[in-house]
């Protein structure tokens, strides 16, 4: 009988747990610990934030789900990782503080024979003064946060239609911060919004970003191939931008939100700072912030985790220039590179660098995108990381190790623009591989054939597929594994 | 305001092109068309 513990039930997670509860017999544990008590599709808390979907058509409780396919459930925050046990319990195990009403609190240790570190993204509005929900932004980075800027967009809405003219500021709320494709998705829908509210002339939309370029988005960029030739994710990006009547501040740090203002610093230097009656700011993330400590009880933590938080697994983390790094840097098994039995999923491994190009400015402020994990790569890791684990506790050392390197995966991201069936607007966007690899496919990076953008109503359409489609996966629901992640 | 960008140079896309955006004949066809891509990229990552 084997015991894999897996921390955190995101989209990596989760998708880990219900692979390895199918692969393996009921003679073995699966065990999920997690701090949230629900289940959150966070692609469509976007349309939670407009008050174009409810937050329980994006949420749904996991210890239901987990009851029905036998996975034991902590509903609980992982605090320390003890991977070779202590002196007196010679077997690996985690420390954990429960969350939930009944249990709140109370800590636990509990055992494992192998690990999936799927804790993802710690949120740090604390980088930056002033940010968040408990500052003076707003965020959509979870349902609650989406309903609470959702209900402030209505406020703006409001005084947009009693004639007071408004300025909304979407986007980035640090140097360092990841998921543009979110705060981008964000603008589109709110100028939608404003649209359908007749009230687009009063108000200002304003984008401001990390991103030295627009279409960006963390990954140095697309070209996408047309019939037309090849076109930069910038152009295409532009174009939505200046359609639209969508302003933008790029290259910019954010440093402190104060009531009504940003102060930002560009990469030349330069400091400004913007005035708004609405801000929906993205915070950079970091890692769990989990500890390890070796079995005689000596903190060994920075030689399991990057100082960012997140896992090191088995990628090339050697410091190098920009022009050095390669595709095969990044991550192929995700074991952790101190122990052959832990591995980190989705967004808690840590990458060995950027995709996007760091800057600095001459102040020594960091303008660097950090590289975007999305869904659909966190899926496929996650599966891959269970068949690994279910391939080892089936046949010991010669149970193949299944791979899923980025460098060598494709993705697809689908942002929306605006929802209604007839009206609705998505930006379609394929990319292949997800790391540029100029060695392979020459100074574009990536396959043109693959790397492919459109906008119009039917990319709005799958985005609601998707919806629908991932939500029925992560439920369990008969043949759910038939739906690739 | 300064630094906020408008982006003069970028281009507009004409009234065709926006109308074929909502027009659900085509946009029927070009969803038969994403899924097949998506199924392509699909196929290429999971291994």
């Amino acid at each position: 009988m084997a015991r894999t513990v897996i921390l955190g039930a995101g989209i990596a997670g989760h998708t880990a747990a219900l692979h390895l509860r199918r692969m393996l017999g009921k003679e073995h544990d699966v065990v999920v610990v997690s701090p949230n008590s629900k289940w959150n599709w966070i692609p469509s808390n976007i349309w939670v934030g407009v008050g174009k979907m409810d937050k329980k058509r994006v949420t749904f409780p996991l210890a239901p789900i987990y009851a029905r396919k036998g996975v034991e459930f902590h509903q609980a925050l992982a605090t320390e990782l003890h991977g070779e046990g202590s002196p007196d319990h010679p077997h690996p195990y985690v420390t954990v503080r429960y969350t939930g009403p009944s249990r709140q609190g109370k800590t636990a240790n509990l055992d494992y024979d192998f690990l999936i570190n799927a804790t993802g993204p710690k949120l740090t509005f604390e980088a930056t003064p002033g940010l968040g929900p408990q500052g003076n932004s707003w965020s959509v980075c979870t349902a609650e946060h989406a309903v609470e800027t959702s209900q402030a967009l209505q406020d703006v809405i409001g005084k947009l239609q009693r004639g007071t003219p408004q300025t909304l500021l979407i986007g980035m709320g640090h140097g360092t911060c990841t998921c543009q494709g979110a705060a981008f998705e964000y603008t589109f829908n709110v100028e939608h919004e404003l649209v359908q509210a007749g009230v687009r002339d009063k108000a200002e939309v304003i984008y401001i970003t990390n991103e030295v370029q627009l279409g960006d988005f963390g990954m140095d960029g697309m070209n996408f191939g047309t019939k037309d030739g090849v076109v930069p994710s910038q152009m295409f990006t532009e174009s939505l931008f200046k359609e639209r009547g969508v302003k933008a501040i790029m290259a910019a740090a954010v440093e402190r939100v104060e009531p009504g203002v940003v102060h930002y610093e560009q990469l030349d230097g330069t400091k400004g700072e913007q005035a708004f009656d609405f801000a929906m700011l993205l915070p950079p993330f970091r890692g769990a912030d989990l500890k390890a400590f070796d079995r005689e009880g000596n903190e060994i933590t920075d030689q399991v985790f990057a100082p960012s938080g997140f896992m090191k697994v088995d990628a090339d983390y050697s410091p190098k220039p920009y022009e050095q790094w390669k595709p095969s840097d990044w991550p192929k098994t995700y074991q952790s590179v101190k122990y052959d039995n832990v591995w980190a999923a989705g967004i808690a491994f840590a990458p060995p660098h950027q995709m996007s190009k760091p800057h600095k400015t001459p102040n020594g402020t960091a303008i660097a995108p950090a590289p975007p994990r999305t869904g659909m790569p966190s899926g496929v890791i996650g599966r891959a990381v269970a068949k690994t684990i279910a391939e080892r506790i089936k046949h010991g050392d010669r149970g193949k190790v299944h791979t899923a390197s980025m460098a060598d995966m494709g993705a697809a991201c689908i942002a929306s623009a605006g929802t209604g069936w007839r009206q609705g607007q998505a930006a379609a966007m394929t990319v292949y591989p997800i790391i540029p690899d100029k060695e392979r496919y020459g100074e574009q990076g990536r396959d043109t054939k693959e790397t492919y953008g459109e906008i119009g109503l039917s990319a709005h359409w799958m985005k609601v597929m998707l919806h629908h489609l991932f939500i029925y996966k992560a439920k369990a629901r008969p043949l759910w594994y038939l739906i690739p992640e | 305001m300064d630094n906020v960008t408008t982006f003069p140079e970028a281009h507009v896309p004409d009234e065709k092109e926006l109308k074929s955006r909502k027009n659900v004949l085509v946009q029927g066809m070009r969803f038969a068309v994403l899924n097949l891509k998506m199924i392509a990229m699909i196929n290429k990552g999971h291994h």
